[in-house]
């Protein structure tokens, strides 16, 4: 049994039979014939009718794609398409035909000269080769009859393994038919990653060259939960794979003794819903609304952010759902908003600060949009929480804001109702004055990704600091206890929505704390779900003091047996 | 017939914006060639999206439109709308 690591980006595992995916293995050209062989008029019909196929498989890929995860995703098809068309491309391919060129040749010679020229220059550019080599490669893939490896009918029970995998690669795989991916690159928020996690499929990234040892046709497990990768699991191990995959609990759970622990899901992107309504989510605990911002060339408008809203709210007709208004800055790009370049994106303007700040336009706007939503038929579980908050300044304004945005909403006669209104915690500072923002609050909700973060000054990219960004440090552990004691003090209620809210070994010790709710990725809702009903809180409260007079991560791991 | 336009949209000629104009081109009966304004470099065809998003004119840079043919007038106007139109409507 040989295992390889990685990073786990879908805590889930899969076993399954091995098939690599080589999209760049060059595609092998045969020798060009003398000029005087060719027929152009050959050679122009095989061009027509290979970019026939193609566009057929363009159009193929890409409703397939709008499907499982969305328009947005799917975009990168129409570019394709628009290029497959290009009046220069196509021109350049037929005069290079009648020359005496074989169809293959001239998109290889005519495909090449625009790829070189995109590739020596910056960014969109960059990416436009890619476009560009794709369709270069379905369309010699064609004219010379290879068949390629079609991601979105691999045989069931695949393991895809792979160099790195394209957001659209990713998009267009069958989470039936794929038991797991493994990359040799990529990171737990590669674009890929985040999608793979998005539709279940269990992930392993950034695995190495290790990975390269792992033959086709192998029986691998991927276990996403461990960053694993194992070469012929033994049966111990394959069993365990079952286990993680928890049945699915529609309703509301409670501990042994009968205390309530709402289980939520964390929603990034409208195709996240209904997976978070199959895995058993009892509402959202967190609906990031920058997917309306992120990747094009304006801001949303209020109609657009009102539809995004409702559409969350109806997915969840009796379940809370908590709109973390807009989360940019840091390292969040977003061209057309102008955002200063600076020293420490993570300690500058960001969330809140733009909200208040620069951009009180656009939180205006979405203010609007949310107070609307509120009124709508399932509008009463709506609750609005705000990122990044420092200061108890920060939530008066932000309350002042909403009461002037319904004022300007009731002059219009324009329907709204006032949401819950929260704060995320995920400063020091805020953890500090949790007590006076719950008193100002519905509730706190507590980041733990960021919240580490700063609380360790420890980058949550950077692997050279890995050990020191770990939730487990007991510095972030009291940070989270004194945030719930005083949500609870101040009469609010209180939930975790970071990574940490989801992994089932740490449910006892969360629901010791004291917190209200738990909102994690859709996947690990099962499993969490599970956890909360075989916890007794007496034993939960016990392990959480247990844990608190913990002086280092290690006694904190024996105290959780980790 | 010749127009010279300052381009409004964040992105640019890329993306979106590109996609429309090359649409937009398409759709009447005209020629049109486009060129940055402020290089001697030579004016591109309006109908391929791989030159016009290859000139890489970014927001605020100006280009020469020239359209020739019955629509000419036309479509100059509609590119003129799109390229300094800082928001687009949504196609949704």
């Amino acid at each position: 049994m040989t295992t390889v690591t990685g990073v786990g980006s879908t805590p889930l595992s899969g076993v399954g039979t091995v098939r690599w995916y080589r999209p760049d293995e060059a595609l092998d050209l045969p020798d060009r014939p003398d000029p005087e062989a060719v027929d152009p008029e050959r050679e122009r019909d095989r061009f027509e009718s290979a970019r026939d196929s193609v566009r057929e498989d363009i159009r193929r890929a890409h409703d397939r794609a709008a499907e499982r995860v969305g328009d947005e995703e799917a975009a990168v098809f129409e570019a394709h398409e628009q290029f497959l068309d290009d009046p220069q491309l196509v021109d350049g391919i037929e005069a290079t035909i009648d020359d005496g060129v074989t169809a293959e040749h001239a998109v290889d010679d005519v495909f090449g000269e625009f790829v070189a020229q995109f590739e020596g220059m910056e960014g969109r550019m960059a990416e436009r080769a890619d476009d560009l080599r794709d369709v270069r490669d379905r369309l010699l893939r064609e004219l010379l009859d290879v068949d390629a490896v079609d991601l979105s009918a691999l045989p069931d029970g695949t393991v895809l393994l792979a160099e790195r995998l394209t957001p659209s690669d990713t998009a267009g795989l069958d989470p039936d038919a794929v038991a797991g991916i493994a990359t040799v690159t990529g990171g737990r928020t590669s674009h890929a990653a985040i999608i793979a996690r998005s539709l279940a499929i269990p992930a392993v990234v950034g695995v190495g060259e290790a990975l390269e040892e792992i033959p086709d046709g192998a029986t691998v497990l991927v276990d996403g939960e461990a960053g694993e990768v194992v070469l012929d699991p033994s049966e111990g191990r394959r069993a365990a794979v079952s286990e993680l995959d928890a049945p699915v609990v529609d309703d509301h759970v409670a501990t042994a003794d009968g205390r309530e622990i709402e289980v939520a899901a964390n929603v990034g992107r409208p195709a996240e819903l209904d997976p978070a309504v199959a895995r058993g989510a009892d509402g959202i605990g967190l609906f990031r609304t920058e997917f309306l911002f992120l990747d094009r060339d304006a801001p949303p408008d209020e109609d657009e952010q009102f539809d995004a809203i409702t559409a969350a709210l109806d997915a969840f007709p009796t379940d809370r759902v908590v709109v973390r208004t807009l989360d940019v800055g840091g390292d969040k790009q977003v061209p057309y908003l102008d955002l200063p370049e600076e020293p420490n994106p993570f300690l500058g303007q960001r969330g809140v600060r733009l909200s208040l700040g620069d951009h009180a336009d656009l939180f205006e706007t979405q203010l609007r949009a949310l107070l609307r939503a509120a009124a709508t038929e399932h509008g009463a579980d709506l609750a609005v929480m705000v990122p990044m908050v420092a200061r108890v300044e920060e939530v008066d304004a932000v309350r002042e804001q909403v009461e002037s945005v319904a004022a300007a909403l009731e002059s219009e006669g324009v329907e709204y109702a006032m949401p819950e209104l929260g704060a995320m915690v995920e400063t020091p500072a805020a953890s500090f004055v949790a007590d006076a923002l719950a008193e100002r609050l519905d509730f706190l909700s507590i980041g733990t990704n960021d919240l580490t973060q700063y609380v360790m000054a420890a980058d949550r990219e950077n692997d050279g600091v890995a050990d020191l960004h770990d939730p487990l440090h007991p510095a972030v552990l009291r940070a989270i206890d004194r945030t719930v004691d005083a949500a609870h003090e101040g009469g609010a209620w209180v939930g975790m929505c970071g990574e940490m809210a989801g992994d089932p070994d740490l449910t006892e010790l969360l629901v010791g704390l004291g917190l209200d709710e738990l909102s994690m990725s859709a996947v690990t809702v099962p499993a969490v779900k599970q956890r909360v009903r075989d916890t007794d809180t007496d034993a939960a409260e016990a392990l959480a003091s247990e844990v608190l007079a913990c002086e280092t991560r290690a006694e904190v791991g024996g105290a959780l047996g980790l | 017939m010749e127009r010279v336009i300052e381009v409004v949209p964040e992105a640019g000629l890329h993306a979106r914006p590109a996609s429309k104009f090359v649409q937009t081109v398409n759709q009447y009966d005209a020629t049109v060639t486009v060129g940055r304004a402020d290089d001697d470099g030579d004016p591109v065809p309006g109908n391929s999206m791989l030159s016009v998003t290859g000139l890489n004119v970014q927001h605020g840079e100006s280009v020469r439109l020239v359209a020739e043919g019955d629509d000419a007038a036309d479509v100059l106007d509609a590119l003129e709308e799109i390229l300094t139109t800082p928001v687009e409507e949504e196609a949704s």
